[in-house]
């Protein structure tokens, strides 16, 4: 015991004096995650408030053209611009402006549309009460142009042709119904009502974010992404404890240790405790970045919700992953270079594999299952599980023994390693 | 002389490094008495600091038998590490420590406390003449006090046997001298010391047995009288080095 003392004191000491490495262990974190979060936050709001940009021609001006420029206009996804540089503008400019990146989307809605639509469902109906079976119905296009800007997401130009077919329905559908009512009253003896007003809408439907317990949550990108870019800064710390260890035996003061009463598995300890005190402390700066300092740079505040003390378990598993697995890129890798390399990348990869970056469930099913080894994957859903889901300790506790175990194997891969080194080096 | 009782039994010892054909060190037997100053010398990749590694316990010996003060190098090495010193060719000491830090960790992991391991390591920045700069860090050192503080690192807790791999290697005359004369001192009150150098002369002058490596091999062991008689009295240990191991490059 106090040899892993000594050792504390030593490593405590090693740190403190590192300015340097101290400001990547807790200034590069966070700000990883407040840019990383910031980021998101922007993306998420530029598809929430009207941060797409989109400029029309409606040169149609009836039902079509003002439906839908009223439904987009409201919709939120979009800024709606009518003009460019002050002037309605024309066809080739709404499409250089679009090819140019300045819109994202460019709409021109051809002049008659509505009146081309009544004509043609005027037309049929007249037809089809002649009674002649034999006349096809006359189909007369309507063509509204969009031009899409090629930087944007494929969901968001779905999102929007939806959405003008959606709207173009309504009006096609209340045209058929004006038109079969009054075609409908030349045949009968007793008006009939206009048909439209059977066109109520009579399924609704309701929305809400589902949680365990009566706990309402609403996520958004803060709740979502410090729990990500905090384990993915957490597991970054496999760089510097990597580096550590490798110094320590280049320089021969891990030899010096290992001539006296000292075994490698105490160096060991004393660095997993001085470190998973580092981890925790990054992981408290980062949740009272998230509560206290995210308002302050117009972000949503990180809502625990009197959760510190079950999200600290899962960040000492996580951190316990991550200090395991820089043991043992620490104890195999020879040189600074093998290990800062291989630790960064495989750290990258592993959070890629595990969520962090893009979510899980839109992964292509091979990756979905391969997610399922990735200790950040672990991490972020019990992390989630807390936070978004409202999950109670218990609940996500085996995620938490799943980093342990990987830990555990890190620790164990890292002394038969060492054990090997000696006998055969 | 106190060279009756033997400290260090090495039988048959050898060391097969992984992806070498080569042992570098081909079934050495030696004895180390104790209170001796036993040189171990060769030339470069003669198998000195691979001995010197597997008698600390850093390496695992391929084969062969040690026994350090009655202890089993293979069955007692936690016993082992209680009674040996090492000083090792690397600066082995935190850079980013002050000396006084550096040597309370190390004593301290060592088994010294509170006003003991004070009083030591007063006593040892003194003799090495490191007492007004204990708390200057390590990384601002200059060579030759480095030197002296590696070397006070492996004496702190007064050990039985005292392992030095090329104690004066790379440091002004005046370092070398002080810790020349500590290692005699040392050594006079009671300490058995192993010592590798590639500084003949100062082998020479401290030693009292000499064993020479080379390829693995001992070619040559005695004490330096011994030694002369052997290869011609007239001649300098380095003329006797050379006439023995030749005079091709080693690595």
């Amino acid at each position: 015991m106090r040899t892993i003392l000594n050792l504390i004191y030593k490593d405590y000491l090693v740190i403190m004096r590192d300015r340097g490495g101290l400001a990547m262990l807790f200034i590069m974190p966070l700000a990883l995650v407040l840019i990383m979060t910031s980021l998101q936050d922007n993306t998420f709001r530029a598809i929430n408030e009207s941060g797409i940009n989109l400029v029309i021609r409606n040169d149609d001006a009836d039902s079509l053209g003002m439906a839908i420029e009223r439904e987009i206009y409201l919709s939120d996804f979009f800024t709606v611009h009518r003009f460019i540089d002050n002037k309605v503008p024309t066809e080739k400019e709404i499409r250089d402006a679009v090819a140019s990146g300045r819109y994202q989307f460019g709409m021109i809605i051809p002049e008659g549309s509505t009146r081309r639509i009544r004509e043609q469902v005027k037309n049929n109906v007249t037809l089809l009460f002649a009674g002649d079976s034999t006349v096809t119905p006359v189909s007369d296009s309507v063509l509204i142009r969009l031009y899409v800007d090629p930087a944007t997401k494929n969901s968001l130009r779905s999102s929007l042709q939806s959405s003008i077919r959606e709207y173009t329905t309504q009006v096609e559908s209340r045209i058929i119904l004006n038109e079969l009512t009054r075609e409908m009253n030349k045949h009968m003896m007793l008006p009939l009502a206009n048909l439209n007003r059977m066109k109520q809408e009579t399924v609704f439907y309701t929305e809400e974010y589902v949680a365990r317990g009566d706990k309402k949550v609403i996520p958004n990108s803060v709740q979502h992404n410090v729990p990500a870019w905090t384990l993915f800064a957490m597991f970054f710390i496999v760089i510097p404890f990597a580096s550590s260890m490798i110094k320590e035996r280049e320089d021969g003061s891990l030899s010096r240790l290992l001539t006296m009463p000292c075994s490698y598995t105490s160096v060991l300890i004393s660095k997993i405790l001085v470190y998973l005190v580092v981890c925790y402390l990054q992981f408290l700066s980062i949740m009272a970045m998230g509560i206290y300092l995210f308002p302050l740079f117009g972000l949503p505040a990180l809502i625990i919700g009197g959760r510190l003390a079950d999200l600290s378990v899962m960040a000492v598993m996580a951190s316990m992953a991550a200090i395991g697995y820089g043991i043992s890129v620490g104890t195999i890798a020879r040189t600074h270079q093998q290990a800062a390399i291989f630790a960064s990348i495989s750290v990258v990869i592993l959070a890629a594999m595990g969520g962090i970056w893009v979510p899980v469930f839109i992964m292509p099913p091979l990756f979905r299952q391969i997610s399922v080894i990735s200790p950040l994957n672990w991490g972020l859903n019990g992390f989630y599980d807390i936070l978004v889901r409202n999950a109670s300790l218990p609940e996500v506790l085996h995620y938490g023994i799943w980093m342990m175990l990987f830990s555990a194997g890190c620790l164990l891969t890292a002394l038969y390693y060492h054990k090997l080194r000696k006998e055969f080096n | 002389m106190k060279q009756e009782k033997s400290i260090i039994d090495i039988q048959d010892l050898t060391k097969y490094y992984r992806g070498y054909a080569k042992p570098a060190l081909d079934g050495v037997s030696l004895c180390v008495s104790e209170g001796m100053i036993f040189g171990l010398l060769g030339p470069n990749g003669a198998g000195k600091t691979t001995m010197i590694r597997i008698l600390c316990g850093l390496l695992a010996p391929t084969g062969g038998k040690v026994t350090i003060a009655g202890y089993s190098l293979k069955h007692d090495l936690p016993e082992i590490r209680r009674i040996i010193g090492v000083v090792p060719q690397e600066i082995a000491l935190y850079p980013s420590l002050t000396a006084r830090e550096n040597l309370a960790v190390f004593g301290g992991i060592c088994g010294l406390r509170g006003s003991v391991l004070k009083t030591r390591i007063d006593e040892l920045l003194h003799i090495f003449g490191l007492e007004k700069k204990q708390k200057m860090l390590i990384d601002r050192y200059s060579g030759g006090m480095k030197r002296r503080l590696n070397l006070i690192a492996g004496l702190l807790h007064k050990p039985q046997i005292l392992f030095l791999d090329e104690p004066t290697v790379g440091i002004d005359v005046q370092s070398k001298n002080v810790i020349i004369e500590n290692l005699m001192e040392i050594n006079l009150a009671g300490t058995t010391i192993v010592y590798t150098s590639h500084y003949l002369e100062e082998a020479e002058n401290l030693c009292s047995y000499i064993a020479i490596l080379d390829e693995g091999h001992v070619i040559a062991r005695g004490t330096l009288n011994e030694i002369r008689n052997e290869y011609g009295s007239a001649l300098k240990l380095e003329d006797i080095f050379l006439e023995i191991t030749g005079k091709n490059l080693r690595d």
